[in-house]
């Protein structure tokens, strides 16, 4: 078996035949039909040519340097027959077996061909050629390979290999984290270190599972249990996994990964104010500890069971709003592509750590990943668009239940409406689109002036048409048409970036996507006219609504250009609108008196309110998230990307590596998310417990065991402890993928629970304590500073839930967003409910590597710099902080400095201060006030360290 | 730090002698070379490229610290001048005669032209009249005077493209190299491979405009995926570093002993955590940021500039928003004057009907009269100060915009619509050629024709003056090695001095 050579020989230590047959079984070596060409070609001609022999060393010699088993250039490995028939990024397939000619391999071997191919060594010989070309022609006949088709892929990755549980390593501890990181270190002659001062355990504990420091009464709780300090651990692990404040923390570590935002981004970047109960479903569904494998479901397919926030998951991204896409073709291809793209991204980085988006121009580089898997899985969404969505539950049966009243309500208004009408003899109201018919005239120009609209805006139309009357030779038509030769006029029209001249009243087009609205260049009286060809019988003028309405108008029209104008009609007997928003003294109505006027104002008010709540209980409450149509539109892969460039339909599917869906286009459309639902939370599924398992390992120990959390590819980094990984994910996936059980797992180890200290010697080899000999300390991130902070003032407002509290004066628009610098109550809450606003750095906070959900980011960057010095120690907040910081320890302690030194020591830092530490800063206290010290201490390594 | 007190002694030692015994005992902690540590994804981790790159190497307690290039530079600084909203190539630097002789005639080949905004209207002249300027004879409009003047110092690139029409991710294109928000900017990468030779001073600032933040905001200044310490600093002479002073109500002696008080903690902690490299560098943070506090007011008071360079820039302008851009443009000469590395200078604001930018839709003449003396008269003072200076030899300035305006007005309005087809930028100073033009749009400036040049390329060209390779410069993040210049890029030889 060639491939099994293969295996073993690119990844020695791997079980060649295990890898073969587990991970190919599945989605390739059951077809096995050889494929057409090789049929035909098999058949057609002798086989001259001994591949082993002839063809494999002059591959071997001259081309696996750049395209073998271990580094593929340009996307093609000569090692396997598939990557050939596929081609490279070039998408010209290598070989086309029975035709050389079309086969790019003897294109780039010719002897002109730039570059020249080998790049370095000697070039092929003439025979060499020949010998490829002869063996092209008669199949590339390929002993062992011949079963694969293009579309075959392979992989010896070690993220897609079937997960196990490994043996635990024997050692001194039952532990098996412990054991794993034990046997490791053990190889690297290093040793775990003794465990971590009781004090620092807590503070690591609170900080990584919370993000907040212990209070006081956690403090005298655990240092004076009367069962020792692994009871009170223990029993905090307990309490703080089941505190709300856990979900908040580690609901934050997702939302980085997706970078879920409440903007959309881009230019406008507007707010999308209804996101927030996505981040609330996080929360909660972290702090319920839902099965992360119902976690995954609901944020593919929440709407078929009910969540409907979870699918804020799949917009998280940021996308173009259709007002900012160009109106020519390419750019509205363009910008759907681009959104699915986010949705891809998200999933296939979120949930798999793969990055199936670098397929959308060609093959993966480096990865098993077809450029047709990209749009496979483009097909699973193909039917999504941004927007909201009824957010069901309790609230929404709540409102639904209210519905009847308030349909109730509006109807009896809408009857007053009616007998108004009738009492008065009012004619019908103005429609969107009016028509109004008259005895046939003959006429040379028509005229509308406009002298009021419904809303007080500059009057509007998109189109005005003049029939000419049903006994005319060439029956009805509309005679204003700048086709027919009319010509348009008006008083003024707007600037505004889009036309609003008046040629756009008779150009014909009324689509709202395509054409545009005359538009008077200001409010008040308006008029526009229309010149005929010539005199022209006329019976009927119609008008199409632009961004107003009009309400106060005249139609006129007269035989000649020296002629009077004569009234055709108007509107002084017309019922007004409801929407028309004119008070009762200015409603020109003929024969009506004030008294009546009055109340045909109040009536049109009253069945506007009540319209509005009927409109709002329909609609329900909002979630912005994901919704579907039920028959998607046909998925193409593209060439190169380009959305002009449709090479063929692609099914909707997932990467081929993975396996097969099969699914047609006569499934519903939510079937495809199901099944994608379905296959990543399998019980075999390769990837989707490594990732997140190595998630959560990440966010305790601040690197992950593999380093690269949202790739998990061959550019990725390779697992520091694969055993121990796929441990922890084969286990996560016993205990029914349960979060807090893994949480529980890894604090409760003695590797978590260990001392922080330096070493020289274990410096030397592993600076990063990437083999934990010690719990390597790290920087808080931006929220868990501010967080602790407020703890530590004492300001800290724990309400839960629900919209966000603004960090700026905007909550979404165009940018130049200035950051509110004083809060009171409501801004004192977790940064978590603090609405995320896409692109624009956070004050203070930003400068510690806050994202700003542009791109993914699984990994925060740890940057140093002085910007968050200047914020942490100038800032409005963080002196204010620091204000009611002291307040709350004089409050908390005696009125000596001494008692005010320890007190603040414990609050900030969870201990006393050493004598030396007490001298120095009583002192500071006495001389400058307790206030700066209060303030330094924020500003401390150790304050902002989770030790 | 041998003064530092054993803490069995501490009792009989009051604080102003612990303290002053630390004062100065930063230089006393030894801040080792190591490869970023700190800086996570971003520099070591993933799996080696297979091309080579040279990743900077940098020490987390010195992040702005000079850093080698590649080979040996053109170039040391750069200023970027970015004329948000879109600045129109055919009223401005590409001069296209036929477009005057085919005023009112619809785009021959294009007559029912779609376009950003929707229908075209006929090809419409200049609104400004072209004349030759300086030795070269460069035909430039009277929109921009001053700048035709420096005609003979200035390397013309008439051929650019971008892929976007839209002026967020066209903006994002020409700043961060994707259309994508969230990418590093081209100021961040190169903060990130050189540093920056000035210590006391941020190392890449983006100027505001007076009037308001350009298009694609701080997207143009952005960290994206590099560690936060390489973002851009939004400064300008209308707004400061935010938090640079101390607050009011706390004392400068309150204040510096609160810092006294702060070090002494930190070093005890650094006694516990010996050789930790992050407490050095918090350490180290703090002192830059100090500095800081005294050299930004500094290098901001441009009221110190005597009256005629005020003059040359226009700075002395009663219509005040030119004087604010102008106090921006010497303040951009002093950030450079005083070593640091990339600052940014935006001309134009948001998306403002074109009323605050180069965005000219339904308006042009009217609008741009307004746009054309603001940016005019500071731009061309900024090139002769920089070059009466001699710091035009070590300078590179750049003019740039997201993309050109149609060569026809819009349907209906007095305004042209986007046209990322062609478009001009032009590159001064440092390594590149002086009155020199390079690359063309077709007759009527609608699509450029000869030498197609990218964003990219512009990216890759502008490195290459600051002795990088733009292939080399790269990052791992999120499975690719990313890098300003994507997967493309062509250093732009023909336009090297």
């Amino acid at each position: 078996m060639y491939l099994r050579e293969l295996v073993s020989l690119s990844n020695p230590g791997f079980d060649p035949v295990m890898s073969i047959f587990q991970t190919t079984s599945k989605s390739f070596l059951l077809p096995l039909v050889p494929s057409i060409v090789f049929a035909v070609f098999s058949h057609a001609r002798a086989n001259t040519i001994d591949y082993q022999r002839q063809i494999l060393p002059i591959l071997k010699d001259h081309c696996y340097k750049c395209h073998g088993p271990e580094t593929q250039e340009a996307g093609i490995r000569f090692d396997q027959r598939p990557s050939m028939l596929r081609g490279g990024d070039s998408g010209k397939p290598a070989i086309v077996p029975g035709v050389p000619g079309e086969s790019n391999l003897v294109r780039v071997l010719a002897p002109h061909f730039e570059p020249r191919m080998p790049p370095e060594g000697p070039a092929l010989t003439t025979a060499q050629i020949r010998l490829l070309e002869t063996w092209i022609l008669e199949g590339a006949n390929w002993p062992g390979q011949m079963h694969l088709k293009a579309s075959d892929i392979t992989s010896n990755l070690w993220s897609l290999q079937p997960l196990n549980e490994p043996a635990v390593p024997q050692g001194a501890t039952s532990n098996p984290i412990d054991a794993f990181i034990d046997a490791k270190l053990r190889a690297a002659a290093l040793r775990r270190s003794a465990p971590a001062a009781p004090v620092t355990q807590l503070r690591r504990l609170h900080l990584v599972l919370t993000g907040l420091p212990p209070t006081l009464q956690d403090l005298q709780r655990f240092n004076h249990h009367p069962e020792g300090i692994d009871r009170a651990y223990a029993e905090s692990v307990n309490q703080l996994l089941d505190s709300p404040r856990y979900g908040e923390r580690w609901a934050q570590h997702w939302l980085d990964v997706i970078r879920w935002a409440e903007t959309v981004g881009f230019e406008t970047n507007l707010e999308r104010p209804n996101a927030w109960p996505y981040r609330d479903w996080v929360i909660q569904s972290l702090n319920a500890d839902k099965p992360y494998d119902q976690f995954v479901f609901e944020q593919i397919a929440g709407d078929t069971i009910g969540e409907d926030a979870a699918l804020g998951f799949l917009v998280a991204g940021p996308a173009n709003l259709p007002g900012q896409v160009g109106r020519d073709e390419n750019a509205m291809r363009q910008a759907r592509q681009d959104e699915l793209d986010e949705v891809i991204r998200t999933v296939s980085q979120g949930f798999m750590g793969l990055t199936i988006g670098c397929a959308r121009c060609h093959n993966h580089k480096f990865d098993p990943i077809l450029q047709r898997d990209y749009y496979a899985m483009q097909g699973i969404f193909a039917g999504l668009s941004y927007g909201e969505r009824r957010l069901r539950g309790a609230k929404n049966d709540t409102w639904q239940s209210q519905l009847p009243k308030a349909k109730d309500k509006l109807q009896q208004h809408l009857k007053r409406r009616e007998a108004l009408k009738k009492e008065l003899g009012l004619e019908a109201s103005v429609e969107n689109i009016q028509r109004e018919d008259f005895p046939p005239v003959t006429a040379q120009s028509v005229r509308m002036t406009i002298t009021a609209t419904q809303n007080g805006s500059p009057p509007s139309l998109y189109e005005f048409e003049v029939w000419s009357s049903p006994d005319t030779n060439n029956g009805q038509k509309n005679v204003a048409l700048a086709s027919h030769g009319s010509i348009p006029t008006a008083s003024s029209f707007a600037l505004a970036n889009q036309t609003r001249h008046f040629d756009n009243l008779t150009d014909g087009t009324v689509d709202r996507r395509q054409a545009f609205p005359w538009v008077a260049a200001q409010s008040g009286p308006a008029w526009i006219g229309i010149d005929l060809v010539e005199p022209t019988e006329i019976a009927r003028i119609v008008f199409h609504r632009g961004n107003s309405t009009p309400v106060e108008y005249t139609l006129e029209y007269r035989v000649s250009s020296d002629a009077e104008w004569q009234l055709l009609s108007d509107a002084t007997r017309k019922m007004p609108r409801e929407d028309d928003l004119r008070t009762a003294e200015t409603l020109n109505l003929a024969d009506v008196s004030a008294a009546k006027k009055r109340e045909i104002a109040e009536n049109s008010t009253s069945i506007r309110k009540a319209r509005s709540e009927v409109n709002r209980l329909a609609s329900g409450p909002r979630v912005f998230a994901a919704s579907f149509m039920e028959k998607p539109e046909a998925t193409w892969q593209l060439g190169r990307g380009d959305p002009m460039q449709r090479t063929r339909q692609i099914k909707p599917g997932i990467p081929k590596v993975l396996g097969e869906f099969r699914l047609d286009d006569a499934h519903p459309e939510s079937e495809r998310r199901i099944a994608l639902a379905k296959d990543l939370t399998r019980n075999d599924h390769p990837l989707t417990a490594r990732v997140i398992v190595n998630r959560v390992w990440q966010h305790h120990f601040g690197h992950g065991l593999t380093d690269t959390p949202s790739d998990l590819g061959s550019m990725g980094s390779q697992p520091t402890h694969p055993d121990l990984l796929d441990w922890l994910a084969f286990n996560f996936i016993k205990d029914g993928w349960s979060l807090k059980s893994l949480h529980r797992r890894i604090v409760m180890s003695d590797t978590f629970r260990q001392d922080n200290l330096p070493d020289a010697k274990a410096l030397a080899v592993d600076a990063d304590a990437r083999l934990l000999w010690r719990f390597p300390p790290r920087r808080m991130e931006a929220e868990a500073i501010r967080d602790s902070i407020l703890q530590t003032s004492g300001k800290l407002n724990l309400a839960v839930g629900g919209r966000g509290f603004s960090l700026f004066k905007q909550r979404g628009g165009l940018s130049g967003y200035d950051p509110i610098e004083e809060f009171d109550q409501s801004g004192w809450r977790r940064m978590i409910y603090a609405h995320k606003i896409r692109m624009q750095s956070v004050d203070i906070f930003g400068s510690f590597d806050c994202p700003d959900a542009g791109q993914m980011r699984p990994k925060r960057t740890q940057s140093i710099t002085p910007m968050q010095a200047l914020n942490l120690f100038n800032s409005t907040f963080a002196t204010r902080q620091a204000g009611f910081f002291a307040q709350r320890v004089e409050a908390m302690s005696d009125d000596t400095t001494a008692s005010q030194t320890e007190m603040a020591f414990l609050l900030a830092l969870s201990r006393k201060p050493t004598t030396i530490e007490h001298t120095a800063m009583e002192e500071l206290v006495k001389e400058q006030g307790l206030i700066q010290l209060c303030r330094i201490l924020m500003n401390t390594s150790e304050f902002l360290y989770i030790p | 730090m041998k003064n530092i007190p054993c803490p069995s002694t501490a009792t009989t030692i009051n604080r102003r002698r612990v303290l002053s015994g630390v004062s100065g005992g930063l230089a006393g902690i030894a801040m080792h070379s190591l490869l970023a540590q700190t800086n996570g994804d971003a520099t070591g981790n993933g799996r080696s490229a297979k091309k080579k790159a040279e990743r900077p190497v940098i020490d987390p307690a010195k992040p702005y610290e000079q850093r080698p290039s590649h080979f040996e530079a053109k170039a040391k600084n750069v200023i970027v001048v970015f004329c948000s909203g879109a600045i129109s190539h055919v009223d401005t630097f590409d001069f296209k005669p036929q477009l005057i002789k085919q005023h009112g005639k619809p785009l021959p080949g294009n007559e029912k032209l779609v376009s950003f905004q929707g229908p075209n209207g006929n090809l419409t002249k200049p609104l400004w009249n072209f004349r030759p300027r300086g030795e070269s004879g460069k035909m430039i409009s009277d929109l921009v005077p001053h700048i035709g003047g420096m005609a003979d110092d200035i390397c013309f690139l008439h051929s650019l493209t971008n892929k976007s029409n839209t002026h967020g991710p066209a903006e994002n294109v020409m700043n961060t190299g994707f259309t994508f928000d969230g990418f590093p900017s081209m100021g961040a990468w190169i903060n990130f491979a050189l540093g920056t030779e000035n210590q006391n001073l941020p190392a890449f600032v983006a100027i505001e405009d007076p009037r308001g933040m350009p298009q694609s905001g701080p997207n143009n200044w952005a960290g994206g995926f590099l560690p936060a310490a390489f973002q851009g600093t939004p400064l300008s002479t209308t707004k400061p570093i935010r938090y640079l002073n101390r607050p009011p109500e706390i004392t400068a002696e309150a204040d510096s002993e609160a810092r006294k008080a702060w070090r002494f903690l930190e070093e005890q902690r650094q006694q516990r955590f010996k050789g930790d490299q992050q407490l050095a560098a918090r350490v180290a943070s703090y002192e830059l940021a100090a500095r800081m506090q005294l050299h930004v007011p500094h290098v901001m008071q441009v009221s110190d500039e005597p009256a005629h360079i005020r003059k040359l820039y226009g700075a002395d302008s009663a219509n005040g928003t030119k004087a604010a851009f102008a106090n921006n443009c010497i303040l951009a000469r002093r950030l450079v004057e005083n070593g640091v590395r990339f600052v940014q200078l935006f001309n134009g604001a948001y998306a403002s009907g074109g009323r605050l930018n180069w965005d000219a839709h339904s308006n042009l003449k009217t609008q741009y009269d307004t746009h054309g003396e603001i940016l005019d008269q500071p731009v061309a003072g900024l090139l002769k100060d920089l070059k009466q200076r001699g710091l035009l030899d070590s300078t590179l300035v750049i003019f740039a915009t997201e993309f050109g305006r149609m060569p026809m007005f819009q349907a209906g309005t007095f305004g042209r619509d986007h046209n990322p087809l062609g478009f001009t930028c032009w590159l001064a100073g440092a390594g590149v050629k002086k009155g020199f033009s390079f690359g063309s749009t077709d007759a009527f400036g609608f699509r450029a024709q000869e030498n197609i040049l990218t964003a990219h390329d512009l990216h890759a060209t502008i490195l290459y003056l600051l002795g990088l390779h733009h292939q080399e410069l790269n990052v791992y993040h999120n499975g690719i090695q990313r890098r300003l210049t994507d997967v493309h890029g062509k250093v732009i030889h023909q336009l090297l001095a």
